[in-house]
């Protein structure tokens, strides 16, 4: 991200995606996928646009704490390495978007925070720490926290990076399944290959901050553009 | 460059049940701390005080368990640290005053001093210090590793606010536990110049007490007490905005808690400098 103070990151971006859908934000790293993220749920301000998720928007250049609450009472986000506070269990963290948002009492909370966790496959003790889980463990668990308030979309950076084969194909599973479920849309924000092979219904490329490409899987592969070609091939040139 | 957009895709868009939808252009950070430090601080500072009034009114709530985890990190943990350093302050205050006063042979009124400027300055100054050192470069440090590893966007993501989930409990357990050690403080200074007094300058147990009662009040105690307090509350403040105010990069947890610790200190002597000039100035506040 560097530049002069006065030139923009992220240029004319135009996302959209559908109740049960899912979107892959597929890009290099340092193309400004987390950046895009962050300005998703307010939490950097934007030069100007809109953003609306189900009916509930706010404007990005001058976010308003009313507005964003209500948006983001909407909006579920898995943030890069989980991002759970380690300092309080698997549990209170789950709990906490309950206990603030929906200003359930704590054994109600509990319950609730119980039932997720085992929804994502993950069972825990009261005073079971984040970092008592596992990567991969803690990932599941961020889900959980994530999905706490039943949002209609789903932000997710790198959800994988960092797992193994097996525990990123079983957290897709997971994933996916409590898509059909509970039919949220979702957008992966990625530089991981495999999620272009995965079922996206749309991937937008992103590259030095533009979506340089749109389409499905199909239609990208058969692109010549350069930059499109080289993220979308490298699975090929891996083998 | 062209656009591989699907034909149609305007149209799916305008007849489909839209979830998200956003167009925007986004430019660079305007800096971690729009307004500045001060403002930054400010911000902190407010914050901290409405989430602690809310704290004490919902004793039950969500954050309070903090507060008795945080008193526990704070404050029982500091207590052998500043335990052992005001037996070795009372030590040292005697040596240095009765060096002083033998010159003019007064130096069995050493006690005197030690009583009345170990708990009105000595005490909570000392114990400011230590708690800076120990605990300063700490709260800043956790909240930049959390900064680093996404755990405040998490938090704001989910439109919790850092300040009352990390702030106020941390704050409100400095507040408690610096007046309480401050007068541990007092205490073991009192003991240690006992130590040097009957040890070393070769006075009695008895003539020490007398001195002490003579020279210190329940007033000095307070006003300790109640330096402590602001102590506490630009300790936390400062350590915490300089822990929230950094970039999400690795290093900066370090960077963040070296400048804590100095920040913390100058805010500290600044403090001190403002009540005893206060006091300086208005004597009617000197009770």
């Amino acid at each position: 991200m560097t530049g002069p103070a006065s030139s923009p990151l992220i240029f004319d971006i135009d996302l959209f995606v559908g109740c049960g859908e899912t979107l892959l934000v597929l890009g290099p790293i340092q193309s400004g996928k987390s950046m895009l993220m962050r300005h998703l749920v307010g939490l950097e301000s934007a030069s100007s646009g809109t953003i609306a998720v189900d009916g509930e928007s706010f404007d990005p250049t001058r976010p308003v704490e009313k507005e964003l609450r209500a948006f983001r009472a909407r909006v579920g986000v898995l943030f890069e390495g989980s991002a759970l506070l380690r300092r309080i269990s698997v549990l209170e963290n789950v709990e906490l978007p309950l206990l603030e948002h929906e200003h359930r009492s704590r054994p109600r909370a509990r319950d609730a925070a119980r039932e997720l966790l085992a929804e994502v496959g993950i069972e825990v003790d009261d005073e079971t720490l984040p970092v008592q889980l596992g990567r991969a463990g803690q990932r599941r668990a961020a889900l959980a926290r994530a999905l706490a308030l039943r949002p209609r979309l789903l932000l997710l950076d790198e959800p994988t990076l960092g797992l193994d084969s097996q525990a990123a194909h079983e957290f897709d599973e997971t994933l996916h399944g409590l898509q059909k479920k509970y039919n949220f849309g979702i957008v992966i924000f990625s530089h991981e290959i495999r999620y272009a092979y995965a079922p996206a219904n749309q991937i937008d490329v992103l590259a030095g901050g533009r979506i340089v490409a749109r389409g499905t899987r199909e239609s990208l592969l058969e692109s010549n553009d350069p930059v499109i070609h080289g993220l979308l091939h490298r699975r090929e040139r891996e083998r | 460059m062209s656009l591989p957009v699907q034909s149609g895709d305007a149209a799916r868009r305008a007849t489909r049940e839209s979830f998200l939808t956003g167009e925007f252009t986004v430019r660079p950070p305007r800096g971690l701390r729009p307004g500045g430090r001060f403002l930054s601080r400010g911000r902190v500072a407010l914050g901290s005080l409405h989430w602690m009034g809310w704290i004490l009114v919902s004793p039950r709530s969500v954050v309070s368990g903090g507060v008795a985890r945080e008193l526990d990190a704070l404050g029982v943990g500091a207590l052998r640290l500043v335990c052992s350093a005001s037996i070795l302050v009372g030590l040292i205050a005697t040596f240095q005053v009765a060096y002083q006063l033998k010159q003019y042979g007064a130096e069995s009124v050493s006690a005197l001093a030690i009583g009345w400027f170990g708990t009105r300055e000595v005490g909570p100054l000392v114990v400011a210090l230590l708690v800076v050192t120990r605990s300063a470069s700490a709260i800043a440090g956790e909240f930049a590793a959390m900064t680093a590893g996404g755990e405040i966007d998490a938090l704001r993501a989910m439109s919790l606010d850092p300040v009352k989930y990390l702030v106020a409990p941390k704050n409100l357990a400095l507040l408690v536990a610096l007046p309480a050690l401050t007068v541990i403080a007092d205490g073991l200074i009192t003991l240690g110049g006992w130590v040097g007094t009957t040890m070393f300058l070769g006075f009695n147990t008895r003539f020490y007490l007398e001195q002490i009662r003579s020279s210190l009040s329940t007033s000095d105690i307070a006003i300790g007490a109640v330096k402590s307090v602001i102590f506490a509350f630009v300790i936390a403040v400062i350590a915490s905005d300089e822990g929230l105010g950094v970039d999400r990069r690795v290093a900066a947890i370090g960077e963040a808690a070296s400048r804590a610790v100095v920040y913390c200190l100058l805010g500290v002597l600044a403090a001190d400098t403002l009540v005893n000039a206060v006091f300086y100035f208005i004597p009617s506040l000197v009770l």
